[in-house]
């Protein structure tokens, strides 16, 4: 059904730089109208960057970027109205709550029901209308400021809202009232969402892809384990990241020193008891399961094992599932093939 | 030190007793001091604001020279203003010599760095979110600008009340190119320049502490546009 | 609230513009511009004369008080009708070169010599050419105002009359850049000798409640009368100078009333300024 629909955001080509050094290259990224689209990375993996030109608050130093299949840069009209970005500190305005909220809506001249609509989008943030719409700016605490922001977004009914981080900074419980507005827009208006988090467990259980960048470029989808170095070369030729209480992740040659390496969730096992037979060419490590899940589009089980600081995320075959049981907390025994291992 | 407190009793009598004098003075004040804040107002926000907002060639350059302008001393304005509207100057035909415009000229000189020095670094210390922020929420090149602007209002007043402060109390331009004319460019300060030079040092502490009273008065009006 | 707010703006405004309207209208069609040294202004002799010119003339008096030398400059520049100055050899320079014209002598009041009433020079009675012979014999520190001012101009006379160069680089000779009574308070901080005009030392020694640090010790002397005139600026040079008005009011100051009120005239119960009108 997607696939004759054409897609809200084309990129191509698109390379950004500051001050000559290149941040961002991606060469082909689209998304779906009315999908939800989610971005992880370390800091400084170019999300933010990626935001605001989908944004179109900064012009791509190369490359383009289609919005409804028309190229666009930013304050043009055919993209002004349609896509918003909410960023990761709470920022507002020096003016009351109400103006803060009302201030895109009078942007567009749309000054109809103009109260009706703040108290709406106010009470869509699990704010009350009659207690803040009122407040100065700086009378809110970082949830609500960051809850009014939304909200200030949320009036809009926007064809597209872009988020950065938006939990990053605020309480639990404001938390949750943003990612529940956040997944209303969708549903009522089917506005089309790109959110940058750190939030894993979030992006795979809402999103219905999710990209990872790094170093300025998508580097896969989906599920992905990311491990970052040094690594120390020992005697026998063989490099080890070590990982606390004795534990070491062992590895094939990496490129440098401080390379990261890629393991795919679907090439590790997680062994059975008993099955601990050493054959060449294969690495193990101990670990114990800190958390099952289930993936949203694909229906599969994803299992988090921790070793020491290090948390790999492990894909569970249906029958290796039928095979065993897992347990929070359950000691287990993964194998790998350094071999597999993709570096960067 | 008696005169002090003798000037204090003074002023009251000065100010509630209907000194002819002391009112004209208090009006030529108000009038040439208005004069100069509006004219350096008009000018020097929208300097200010391209100044701290826009990044243009000689932009470091001309920030120098905005922020050396602040170092001009009164009497040197009042020297260079005098020599462009003596009769034998440049300026000599609009017969502004002698003058409480004459005096507003000088005074948007001496206040025209300040509030363009003040209001560009409030608009460089705005917070670089706020243009995410306005273009995030669909504001176009001109509500950008004017809404920011808006954000910096604060820093603006503040720069006013600075160049406010300077313009009320300053002698040497008054004296200069107003010549301290009684009932006409006799301003509070040029007044007590003249009550110290007669000895009247009673006087001159009166119409001072006037000054403050007026200065408190502004200041006063304009905290109520501020908010709390 | 907003309303509030409203209100108390509005009333600010309408506080400030109600100050800036009622100002005082004097409104005359003739106005004579003066330039005219501190002295005349900071005795009250002009808030003293003016009102009877204007009732005399009809004409409205304007003056700018300030250093004899500025007031030369003024003239110089076409910025003022008329001067009123006492400054005789600058004054007879200004009309040779064509600056001035009808210079016209109105009065003269004196210059005194003071000191502290221990006369550490042992000055006191002294002609001045004496008495500023012991002040250098002696080092005794003296205050000039060091500003170009008539007054200053005097003093710079008096050394000459000494015969000796003026001893501008001597460590006892301060030079103020400042005010007469600034001068004379900086000559008792000091416990030092200046010249004054009498005018400022009647006022100084009032403040003092009539037993001032600092006494006349030096007086009466030919030397020390500082003589005042009325100069009209050229016409020929300033065309737009209302050289109509400055005769006028040279005119009435060299007339009987004027110079009747001159001598008539007290600072602080004493008389100050001597007409001498020709």
């Amino acid at each position: 059904m997607f696939a004759v629909s054409q897609p809200i955001y084309r990129i191509e080509n698109l390379v950004h730089r500051y001050n000559n050094e290149p941040v961002l290259a991606v060469d082909r990224l689209d998304i779906e109208p009315a999908s939800i689209t989610g971005l992880v990375g370390p800091n400084g993996s170019g999300k933010s960057t990626l935001l605001k030109l989908m944004a179109f608050i900064l012009r791509p130093t190369d490359g383009q970027i289609r919005f409804n299949g028309v190229p666009a840069v930013p304050f043009d009209e055919s993209v002004r109205f349609q896509v918003t970005l909410l960023t990761q500190d709470p920022y507002l305005m020096k003016r009351t709550v109400y103006k803060n909220i009302a201030y895109g809506l009078k942007v567009r001249g749309d000054r109809d029901n103009l109260t009706q609509s703040v108290h709406e989008a106010l009470a869509m943030v699990g704010l009350d209308p009659d207690a803040f719409a009122q407040r100065q700016w700086d009378e809110l605490s970082g949830g609500e400021a960051q809850r009014v922001a939304l909200a200030a977004r949320l009036v809009l009914k926007p064809r597209v809202l872009l988020l950065d981080e938006p939990t990053a900074s605020v309480d639990a419980a404001s938390s949750e009232l943003i990612s529940a507005a956040s997944m209303r827009a969708r549903s009522e208006w089917g506005t089309t969402l790109v959110i940058a988090s750190h939030d894993r467990q979030w992006l795979y259980d809402v999103c219905d892809e999710v990209i990872h960048l790094f170093k300025g470029m998508p580097v896969g989808t989906g599920r992905s384990n990311m491990i970052f170095g040094p690594w120390i070369r020992q005697d026998n030729g063989l490099h080890v990241k070590a990982l606390g209480n004795g534990k070491c992740l062992t590895v094939s040659a990496p490129p440098n020193e401080g390379a990261t390496a890629f393991i795919d969730p679907a090439a590790i096992r997680i062994l059975g008891k008993g099955e601990g037979a050493t054959t060449a060419h294969t690495a193990y490590l101990d670990g114990t399961v800190s958390r099952l899940s289930l993936e949203r589009p694909g229906g599969d089980l994803f299992a988090d094992v921790r070793a020491g600081s290090l948390t790999l995320v492990v894909r569970v075959s249906e029958s290796h599932l039928a095979a065993m049981t897992l347990h929070r907390g359950w000691p287990v025994t993964l194998a790998y093939r350094p071999d597999s291992i993709r570096w960067r | 030190m008696d005169f002090i407190f003798a000037g204090f009793i003074e002023a009251i009598h000065l100010l509630f007793g209907g000194d002819g004098q002391t009112w004209s003075a208090v009006a030529a004040t108000l009038k040439s001091s208005s004069g100069s804040m509006a004219a350096s107002l008009t000018l020097g926000i929208p300097l200010g604001f391209v100044l701290g907002y826009f990044d243009f060639p000689a932009k470091r350059q001309v920030r120098l020279l905005v922020d050396t302008a602040l170092a001009l001393p009164t009497v040197f304005i009042g020297l260079v203003v005098y020599a462009f509207i003596s009769n034998r100057g440049p300026l000599g035909e609009m017969g502004l010599l002698f003058t409480l415009t004459g005096i507003a000229i000088g005074q948007t000189i001496l206040a025209l760095p300040v509030v363009v020095a003040l209001s560009a670094t409030a608009v460089e210390s705005m917070d670089r979110h706020l243009r995410t922020l306005l273009i995030s929420l669909g504001a176009n090149r001109r509500q950008l600008l004017l809404s920011s602007l808006w954000e910096v209002r604060y820093g603006v007043l503040a720069a006013g009340l600075t160049a406010y402060g300077r313009v009320m109390t300053e002698v040497g331009i008054s004296m200069m190119v107003g010549g301290n004319i009684k009932w006409h460019t006799r301003t509070i300060t040029t007044a007590i320049a003249l009550e110290t030079g007669k000895g009247m040092f009673a006087t001159g502490i009166a119409l001072g502490l006037v000054l403050i009273a007026i200065a408190f008065g502004v200041n006063v009006c304009l905290s109520f546009l501020r908010k709390k | 609230m907003q309303t509030k707010k409203q209100i108390v703006v509005k009333a600010c405004v309408i506080m400030v513009l109600t100050l800036m309207i009622a100002v005082p209208a004097l409104a005359a069609d003739k106005v004579l511009m003066m330039a005219t040294t501190t002295s005349t202004d900071n005795t009250g002799l002009l808030d003293y004369l003016a009102p009877y010119f204007t009732k005399a003339t009809g004409i409205e008096l304007k003056w700018t008080s300030v250093g004899t030398g500025k007031a030369l400059k003024m003239g110089e520049n076409c910025d003022v009708d008329v001067l009123l100055v006492h400054a005789p050899s600058a004054e007879k320079v200004f009309v040779e070169k064509g600056f001035g014209v009808n210079r016209r002598e109105i009065m003269y009041n004196d210059f005194v010599i003071i000191g502290p009433e221990s006369d550490p020079a042992g000055i006191k009675g002294k002609n001045v050419v004496d008495a500023l012979g012991a002040v250098r014999a002696k080092g005794a520190v003296f205050a000039s105002r060091g500003d170009n001012s008539g007054t200053h101009k005097k003093e710079l006379s008096l050394w000459k009359a000494t015969g000796a160069a003026v001893p501008e680089k001597e460590s006892w000779y301060v030079q103020t850049g400042q005010g007469m009574l600034a001068t004379i308070n900086i000559a008792a901080e000091r416990n030092g000798y200046t010249m004054t005009d009498r005018g400022t030392y009647i006022k100084y020694a009032d403040t003092m409640k009539g037993n001032p640090p600092l006494k006349v010790l030096v007086e009466q002397d030919e030397i020390l009368l500082n003589q005042y005139s009325v100069l009209a600026i050229n016409p020929q040079r300033c065309p737009k100078a209302r050289f109509d008005l400055a005769t006028a009011f040279s005119d009435w100051m060299a007339g009987a009333e004027a110079q009747g009120l001159i001598r008539d005239f007290k600072l602080l119960g004493k008389p100050l300024f001597v007409p001498n009108a020709k």
